[in-house]
């Protein structure tokens, strides 16, 4: 009934192959290029002649893993803003589409999709025999319900509207009529007014939960789902504990095996490394979400097990354009801004602020591991250009303060920086702020550095955080010149054609000074050994099926 | 005395309004109320939006008004969502039907409301919390006061020996140690794989499971700082005593060294540190702080910072009830207990 011909393989994808056959682009960035194209994970490695990396394998059932991570509150989960939280209720809320560490995208809640090759079609084939708690099939139009929920855009904090944006009318602020159509009961259809490419990578990320009908979200916790486990206990700040539903049989067992685990306790250590230390030391936790900075060292040498995943994940020093500092919006002056990327030397940055663990990034908030990467030429370093063009703009006495978070990286990566603009004359005041308060006005603070998560494709974190009027635009930037190549960039399918409309948008994001982005971060995680499939996510998602015991 | 408890009791209901009301105040002035509405509803959310979402939750009334609310003495509010009808208000809980809902639910009604932070009533979350450092105090008691009255005791019977001086040096060194230090060192030395691993590091399991081996280092690490305080206050009412016309009467009455110490001077030395052991206890509730924090064991003091931090109105508030309550409690049984410690003191 599918409307996906198996043999049927996208003729973008073909060309992705041969791509990489001639080492254009590397094996990640294909698997990220042939999967958003709706080739299963399984046909994209056939056509490039590889077999999948699997964790599991020697997974036995049972037993229950202690995890070290933050409990969050509960929140329906489009407007989540933590993975944390995604985390808490994934084993019972699933997901469309999954991402995976080698880039790949494979179909959970979808059996297939196919992505028309103008990119202006997207058909969701859902997958039958996938069971709600009170007995009922998962149908086409539980997809499509989800999804116009994530079009709502005046829901306060929506994060969802920003990934489907393509599909949102302007005017009404929710979905275009009929741009989400139920062909049949199991296939749903988008009809884009124009190109998207990042919608089904949209659909992977953690506030793309599916949720029931019932959905109450005063009582999320008791809120029936589709998935193996179910939160059983929460305590917020303290502890979470999933157990696997008794009697209950599971879609993904025969397709991808799991789950093998009881139970998952998620325990609150705070957010202080050595913390997690003292817990890996009195044997209280089994796995950590993420191990930071020199720590990760420290942890080494105690016989945990390491697991290791390059990103996209980042942490950019950025100015707010629009926020006044003393009634005046004085980071609205380009060459404020250029300065504190002039007398900045991102190699220095990552090397004391994180340990040469990473990549240095080039401040246009586009990695290499993005397949529509242009490589441009390094940023320039010249504290004494930064100096002129600070006395240019008349700001040479003005006394900068540079906000960060407390904690072990980004702290001492701003603290780097900050090191390095007053080599060059900037005066700049450090301030610090604990964790629980930081987070409140993080988008509105004058000079600061933030945190950002990896996101499979290069424009998707640039129309989430550089386009105007975007809720997580915490630069205020705001330039017609980049928003329509950004558009433009986001109607392109092939990526080797978007490169070129992608260099020009990280010229003008290096020429407005836009960000000071030192580094491109790999992330760690330690486990005791004896655990299958608990290291690190790309984007810290928890695969809980796929966490065992070593048999 | 039946009377002199009425009145502390009265001042105790006295104290605890004033401080309410200043908590209440300070968590209510706009800065702090906006802070919430982020927290709670979107760190991203506009200034319009956060007007609308604190006025519909009726934190954008008159001050007396939601004072009053707390207390259950004002009608609590209710708002009528006007997209669906529904009508959501301070009494109604999920699920009830807003015309059974009561009009009043404050602290005279025993509701001590919703916590913001914790996504759960106060009351129980304030309970729990304080359970959890009612077991370390306890604990920290049984540690602290033997070994400080036995130090203060044995060091205050002969002013100037051997004993006395290196036993007061062990009390002023304990007492100078912050617990941030002295914590840090007994987690390094006792508990990691850079020293030996004798204990453990964290107190988190000691929530449902206290053990030896996981709850010794928060309790000892408190303790320390303790010992040392009420042992020097111990023995110098102890050297006073020592000292005293009678004690010189029973030596040269013939009476053993021993029992000079253990039935004349001990009862009358101890009437200082008692005082001083009793003022420990608020001390301790807010004292914690640190160590909770240190050892990630979640009482008391770590709610009081969770709840500060996330301006947590109705939990901050049940909290200083209960520290006023300890405070106040505590003073109670140490006049009370003056009493039987030394006769000539009467209650009126």
């Amino acid at each position: 009934m599918t409307i996906t011909n198996p043999s049927r393989i996208h003729p973008a994808a073909k060309m992705h192959a041969e791509e990489l056959a001639e080492g254009k682009i590397s094996r990640r960035e294909f698997l990220t290029r042939a999967t958003a194209l709706g080739v299963t994970t399984a046909a994209a490695y056939n056509m490039i002649g590889a077999t999948p990396a699997e964790a599991g394998g020697h997974a036995k059932m049972g037993g229950t893993i202690r995890y070290q991570m933050e409990v969050r509150g509960l929140k329906e989960p489009r407007v989540y803003d933590w993975p944390q939280i995604a985390n808490l209720m994934r084993g019972n809320f699933e997901y469309l589409v999954e991402y995976n560490n080698d880039g790949s995208v494979r179909g959970m809640l979808l059996e297939s999709w196919d992505v028309s090759d103008d990119a202006k079609t997207v058909v969701l084939n859902v997958r039958t025999g996938v069971m709600w708690d009170d007995g009922t099939e998962l149908t086409a139009e539980d997809v499509a319900r989800n999804i116009a929920g994530w079009c709502e855009k005046d829901v306060e904090g929506n994060s969802m509207a920003g990934r489907m944006n393509t599909l949102i009318d302007p005017d009404t602020n929710v979905a275009i009529e009929g741009a989400i159509e139920v062909v049949d009961s199991h296939t749903v259809r988008l009809n884009l007014p124009k190109p998207d490419i990042t919608i089904m990578v949209g659909m992977a990320d953690y506030p793309a939960a599916i949720i029931p009908a019932d959905f109450d979200a005063d009582d999320i916790i008791n809120s029936q789902g589709t998935g193996p486990f179910k939160l059983m206990e929460l305590e917020v700040g303290v502890k979470a504990r999933l157990e696997r539903k008794p009697d209950h049989t599971w879609w993904g067992t025969e397709i991808y095996g799991g789950p093998f685990l009881d139970a998952i306790e998620y325990i609150d250590y705070g957010t202080d490394p050595s913390a997690f230390l003292a817990a890996f030391d009195a044997e209280e936790i089994d796995s950590l979400y993420e191990s930071v900075g020199e720590f990760i060292d420290v942890m080494d040498s105690l016989e945990l097990e390491r697991s290791e995943v390059v990103t996209g994940a980042t942490m950019v020093i950025r100015t707010n354009q629009a926020t006044e500092v003393d009634g005046k919006a004085i980071y609205a002056d380009k060459r404020v801004r250029q300065a504190f990327a002039l007398s900045v030397n991102n190699d220095v940055v990552l090397e004391l602020g994180y340990g040469n663990r990473g990549v240095p990034a080039e401040n246009h908030h586009v990695a290499p591991v993005h397949p529509e990467y242009a490589e441009l030429p390094k940023p320039e370093y010249n504290p004494e250009k930064a100096l002129a063009l600070m006395e240019e703009a008349g700001m040479a006495d003005f006394e900068h303060e540079l906000i960060s978070i407390d904690d072990d990286w980004r702290k001492n990566s701003t603290d780097a920086a900050a090191a390095m603009m007053r080599d060059a004359g900037l005066n700049i005041k450090r301030t610090i702020l604990p964790g629980s308060t930081f987070w409140n006005d993080w988008a509105k603070y004058p000079f600061s550095s933030t945190s950002w998560n990896h996101r499979p494709l290069g424009v998707q974190v640039l129309a989430l955080a550089y386009r105007s009027g975007e809720a997580w635009n915490e630069s205020a930037f705001s330039n017609a010149e980049f928003d329509s190549l950004l558009g433009e960039g986001l109607s392109i399918a092939d990526a080797d054609a978007r490169r070129e409309v992608m260099a020009k948008i990280q010229m003008v994001m290096q020429e407005e000074g836009v960000i000071v982005q030192p580094y491109w971060r790999s992330l760690y995680n330690h486990s005791r050994p004896g655990w299958v499939g608990t290291g690190i996510h790309i984007s810290y998602e928890h695969h809980h099926y796929k966490w065992a015991m070593a048999a | 005395m039946g009377l002199f408890i009425l009145r502390r009791v009265g001042v105790m209901l006295l104290t605890a309004l004033c401080l309410t009301f200043i908590v209440f105040f300070l968590t209510n002035l706009y800065p702090n109320l906006e802070k919430l509405a982020k927290t709670q509803g979107n760190m991203r959310m506009t200034d319009e939006q956060v007007d609308s979402w604190l006025s519909e939750r009726g934190y954008l009334d008159p001050l007396p008004v939601k004072y009053g609310r707390w207390l259950g003495v004002v009608p609590g509010w209710t708002f009528e969502d006007p997209d669906d009808g529904k009508v959501r208000g301070r009494c109604i809980e999920p699920g009830m039907d807003p015309a059974e809902a009561p009009r009043y639910c404050g602290i005279l009604q025993g509701d001590w409301g919703f916590s913001t932070v914790f996504k759960d009533e106060v009351g129980t979350v304030t309970a729990n919390r304080l359970a959890l450092t009612g077991k370390l105090m306890f604990w920290v008691m049984v540690l602290m006061v033997p070994s400080a009255l036995l130090i203060g005791v044995l060091a205050g019977m002969r002013e100037g020996s051997k004993l006395d001086r290196s036993l007061s040096t062990f009390s002023i060194a304990s007492t100078a140690t912050p617990e941030y230090v002295s914590g840090v060192i007994f987690i390094t030395l006792l508990a990691s794989s850079s020293g030996v691993k004798w204990f453990k590091g964290t107190a988190t399991s000691a929530a449902d499971n206290a053990t030896f081996e996981n709850f010794f280092l928060p309790v000892l690490t408190i303790a320390l700082y303790g010992v040392g305080y009420i042992a020097r206050m111990t023995r110098a009412s102890m050297t006073e005593v020592m000292t005293a016309q009678y004690i010189r009467t029973a030596r040269l009455k013939g009476v053993s060294f021993r029992n000079i110490v253990l039935k004349h001077a001990l009862r009358n030395a101890l009437i200082a540190p008692f005082t001083v052991i009793m003022l420990q206890f608020p001390w301790l509730l807010n004292g914690v702080v640190i160590v909770e924090t240190l050892f990630n064991y979640k009482g008391f003091g770590w709610t009081l910072v969770q709840a500060a931090g996330n301006n947590d109105i109705e939990l901050l508030l049940a909290c200083s009830v209960a520290a006023v309550f300890v405070v106040l409690v505590t003073q109670l049984i140490s006049d009370i207990g003056y009493v039987f410690l030394n006769p000539r003191i009467r209650i009126a």
